[in-house]
């Protein structure tokens, strides 16, 4: 049996696996290209034997979920659902056994994306303002949104490295928590005037911020970036001083500026969980909803 | 009376190590300038903030000296007098002021209880750095959507038809439920879209028939009467054994409850708003397929034959005929070509001769009725009113523009047999021989005188009046004539001679209004189609008996099974699923068709007629013609001028 299953079902040895694994680390083999694409291609194949037999395949009246075609195509969308939410059980699982979470990711991707075709040729395209569509239109927006992760975690990761530059999160934090330190002992012979906007950007929490501002990176009311304006523009205190704790906002700005691209870079990456995870439990209970309205008034 | 300053710093194994420093003087000045007696590094509090101040060496005074204040015990002030006994906490900027007596002296304890600056302070790093900060958690959102989305469609739905259990008819308004429906109800069910247990009856049941004969009565009650004459056992072995894959779709189905042959199976809902969709062909051909077989397996032998497919698998037409003279009409036989005998002679090779003298004479009549050159199917035969069927044919519309019954004209107008009643004929040509003289001779009018001898036999006088004398019983002989060979009757009855006790009596005639009973043929459907496409033997018959009722072959020429099937070659394939001729529920009414799928009659608008059919309809008027109306028949009617 030549078809893509035949390395999928065979045994083994622990020898042998460790060896292949070990290429794979090599080659930065990710879950996109596990095993050359395995899963890729049989949910591919799916997705023609769907298409293609829907079309040839005659129902009357006219397709729809109601037909035994539909029936089929639903059961097996439904426990398609089931298994890929499984991934959430299974990444917090350990095992050394042949499906490697990576294995299992590269299945989740592919034959999550290929329940785009189970669950719209399920419908036979007739969708409404209904219970059915509902749990057609969340499934669409949880396989919407693991697109999307998809997308980010092969491109973003690159740009987070470059933006950290060597340095962990807590070290970031720790520039700007020295630069604080340094502009609050530098600020100390300004004035009443000049210490406000200083005391302002100690006050500001680098955390700050709503979903808005951690997702586009703009932080219009940014204390730091006030103080520097100010202190630029100000005459009241002794020049040097005021040079020295303009220096250092500056410092601390770009040091937060750097902090927040990363928190930005994050928030991009890890969005898309929040509306997958939650939204997967909602599709899970409008298709108890679904199934059960079906024979409930069957 | 002194101040004591007291520092209390923590080492780095959590030890307090407390410093006490006697401060000079009774004014303490406070501030973030070095020069202050208590100077605290911090820039929300001034360079000179506050002086602290005692009298007695027990109140104490605090007085802020730049305008920015301190709190007292969580209230901002700018001057607080202060018990030392009674103690005090004051807070400028990040910093502490507690106020306390011990002994004589009055302690000032200065600590710094907030962090430098916000991004001090300790932070959980997984927590920070990711959404999980900002964000509802995952785990919040999935519990709240998934409760709503049970709340609202399965718990709202359910409770709607728990609380409608045992109600006939649900007020109006929304219902839960209604967020189940699948797809839009057809047009027939439109207004039960609120009322899911209307059909939906019992929860887990799938809709039964009694839902449905719950409105349906009549016909619909149970089947046709074809179908609720058989025996159940009958049409029990008339279905195909499931076989393959629809047997084992037929367990499936049994298995979650939804048993099979029930209305709904035919007629499906929920498959959008708009009339409901024919029965598919399937419906039919599940038993008709090879039935004929399986019911003689079953001991029940039955004439049907088998019926599968239109394009492939359909026996012959059986239309209704009249096997011989007189003969009650009988559907034919299957074999032969059928024979009809109404009772009429009528040789359409003759009339539809494009030359001879059929054709001559109609020719002869362009202009005055709708005649070509030859005369045509639609000359003698018309549509009845809603153009399903051809009306029987009537001898005074169809027949006497040229088969005429005239015999006299009196002033102008013409008198014409009695058709259909034998006897008023007889009566008629009796008493019209009777009460007229045969024409006068010349010779017999004037004044002059004449020579006798004109009386002798062979003589004008003589021939006369013999035949005045005679002339009442020459009717007798007119009355012969008429209703034998070559008389007018006798052209299209048959005729049967007087016998004792009876007089001239011409056959009855019987024709059939509708040939094919079992099936709906609509001529209004087939216009643009000529005639002899499909009535194939007419030009070439030459006998009335010949059924020109076409067979199965010429519907072929066009029509194919529902999925197009066929044996022989079509052009323009019409595909023809059962119900398109033949209806369930009411023998011999029209099969119901959805108006999307009905034939639209835009070939009055589109087919524009040729510049001939409007100047012969210009000249005669409408089409319709009213019995006897014979006004402009003179004409044709000199060879009876001549009389007798």
């Amino acid at each position: 049996m030549a078809s893509p299953f035949s390395n999928l079902f065979r045994g083994g040895r622990r020898s042998k696996a460790t060896q292949t694994e070990r290429v794979r680390e090599r080659r930065h083999e990710g879950f996109l290209r596990y095993a050359n694409f395995r899963w890729a291609k049989i949910s591919g194949g799916l997705c023609l034997l769907i298409i293609v037999s829907y079309a040839m395949v005659d129902v009357t009246p006219r397709h729809n979920g109601g037909s035994w075609y539909g029936y089929t195509l639903g059961t097996l969308g439904a426990g398609l659902i089931l298994w890929l939410t499984a991934l959430g059980y299974r990444k917090r699982k350990m095992t050394s056994d042949y499906w490697s979470l990576k294995a299992w990711t590269s299945a989740h991707v592919y034959l999550g994306l290929s329940l785009m075709v189970i669950g719209t040729w399920h419908t036979g395209f007739q969708l409404g303002w209904n219970v059915h569509t509902l749990a057609w239109a969340l499934m669409m927006l949880v396989i919407l949104s693991g697109l999307y992760g998809i997308v980010v975690y092969s491109t973003l990761p690159a740009a987070l490295s470059n933006n950290r530059d060597e340095m962990t999160q807590m070290q970031m934090l720790e520039a700007i928590r020295a630069f604080d330190r340094q502009l609050h002992s530098a600020a100390q012979p300004l004035t009443p005037e000049d210490t406000a906007p200083v005391l302002a950007a100690l006050d500001e929490d680098p955390f700050a911020g709503g979903i808005g501002a951690r997702l586009s990176g703009r932080y219009p009311k940014c204390a730091t970036a006030a103080a520097l304006h100010t202190l630029a523009g100000s005459r009241s205190s002794d020049a040097e001083a005021r040079e020295k704790v303009v220096g250092l906002l500056k410092q601390k700005q770009a040091a937060l500026g750097r902090l927040r691209q990363h928190l930005r870079i994050r928030a991009l990456l890890e969005i898309w969980l929040y509306v997958h995870v939650p939204l997967t439990f909602a599709l899970i209970a409008a298709l108890s909803a679904h199934i059960i309205s079906v024979f409930f008034y069957w | 009376m002194s101040f004591i300053l007291r520092r209390i710093s923590t080492t780095k194994t959590g030890k307090q190590i407390i410093r006490d420093q006697a401060l000079p003087g009774d004014a303490i000045t406070l501030g973030r300038e070095g020069g202050n007696i208590i100077h605290i590094a911090d820039l929300a509090v001034n360079p000179h903030h506050a002086t602290i101040t005692s009298t007695d060496g027990r109140h104490v005074r605090v007085q802020a000296q730049e305008g920015l204040g301190f709190d007292i015990n969580g209230r901002p002030e700018t001057v607080a007098d202060i018990d030392s006994a009674a103690g005090a906490e004051l807070r400028f900027g990040g910093h502490r002021l507690t106020i306390a007596r011990e002994g004589e002296a009055i302690i000032l304890l200065v600590e710094r209880i907030d962090e430098l600056s916000q991004s001090s302070k300790d932070v959980d790093e997984a927590k920070a750095f990711s959404l999980q900060g900002v964000m509802p958690g995952k785990r919040v959102g999935a519990w709240t959507f998934a409760i709503l989305m049970l709340l609202a469609f399965l718990v709202g739905p359910i409770w709607a038809w728990q609380s409608y259990k045992n109600v006939d008819e649900r007020p109006k308004g929304y219902h839960a439920d209604t967020a189940w429906l699948s797809g839009p109800l057809s047009s027939a069910h439109a207004n039960l879209k609120n009322d899911c247990q209307s059909c939906h009856v019992e929860p887990f049941v799938a809709v039964t028939d009694k839902a449905c004969v719950g409105c349906h009565t009549g016909e619909h009650k149970a089947m046709s009467t074809a179908h609720a004459n058989a025996p159940t056992a009958m049409l029990l072995a008339a279905r195909a054994p499931p076989g393959g894959f629809d047997k084992f779709l037929a367990g499936v189905g049994q298995a979650f409850n939804r048993p099979q042959g029930r209305c709904v199976e035919c007629h499906t809902e929920h498959e959008g708003a708009g009339p409901m969709a024919a029965t598919p062909q399937k419906f039919c051909a599940d038993c008709h397929e090879g039935m004929n077989g399986r019911l003689k397996a079953a001991g029940h032998p039955t004439a049907l034959a088998d019926a599968g497919d239109f394009g492939t698998s359909h026996p012959d037409f059986r239309p209704l005929v009249h096997a011989a003279p007189g003969a009650k009409p009988v559907r034919a036989a299957l074999g032969k070509p059928p024979l009809d005998y109404n009772g009429l002679k009528f040789p359409h090779d003759l009339h539809l001769q494009a030359a001879g003298g059929v054709a001559r004479m109609a020719a002869s009549f362009r202009g005055r009725y709708d005649f070509g050159k030859k005369l045509e199917c639609a000359n003698c035969h018309k549509p009845d009113a809603d153009g399903v069927r051809i009306k029987p044919v009537e001898m005074e519309r169809d027949c006497a523009m040229c088969h005429s019954l005239a015999f006299e004209t009196v002033g102008g107008v013409t008198r014409t047999l009695r058709h259909g009643e034998p006897g008023q004929v007889v009566a008629d040509l009796t008493a019209y021989y009777r009460s007229t003289p045969p024409a006068r001779p010349l010779q017999l009018g004037g004044m002059e005188r004449r020579r006798p001898g004109q009386y002798a036999e062979g003589q004008v006088y003589n021939i006369y009046f013999r035949e005045v004398a005679v002339r009442p019983s020459r009717a007798q002989d007119a009355v012969r004539a008429v209703f034998s060979k070559g008389g007018a009757c006798y052209d299209c009855h048959t005729i049967f001679a007087p016998t004792s006790g009876n007089d001239w009596r011409v056959m009855a005639v019987n024709q059939t209004p509708r040939f094919l009973q079992k099936g709906w043929f609509d001529h209004d459907a087939h216009r643009e189609t000529e005639c002899a496409d499909c009535h194939t033997a007419a030009s070439a018959s030459k006998q009335s008996t010949d059924l020109l009722v076409p067979g199965l072959r010429q519907c072929r020429d066009c029509h194919v099974g529902e999925g197009g099937a066929r044996l022989v070659k079509v052009e323009t394939a019409t595909e023809s699923p059962c119900a398109m001729c033949h209806e369930y529920h009411s023998d011999g009414g029209k099969p119901w068709m959805p108006p999307t799928q009905r034939k639209k009659k835009t070939a009055a608008i589109t087919n524009q007629p040729s510049r001939g059919t409007y100047a012969v309809s210009l000249i005669t008027g409408p089409a319709q013609r009213k019995l006897y109306d014979v006004t402009w028949r003179t004409p044709a009617l000199r060879p009876t001028d001549q009389g007798g």
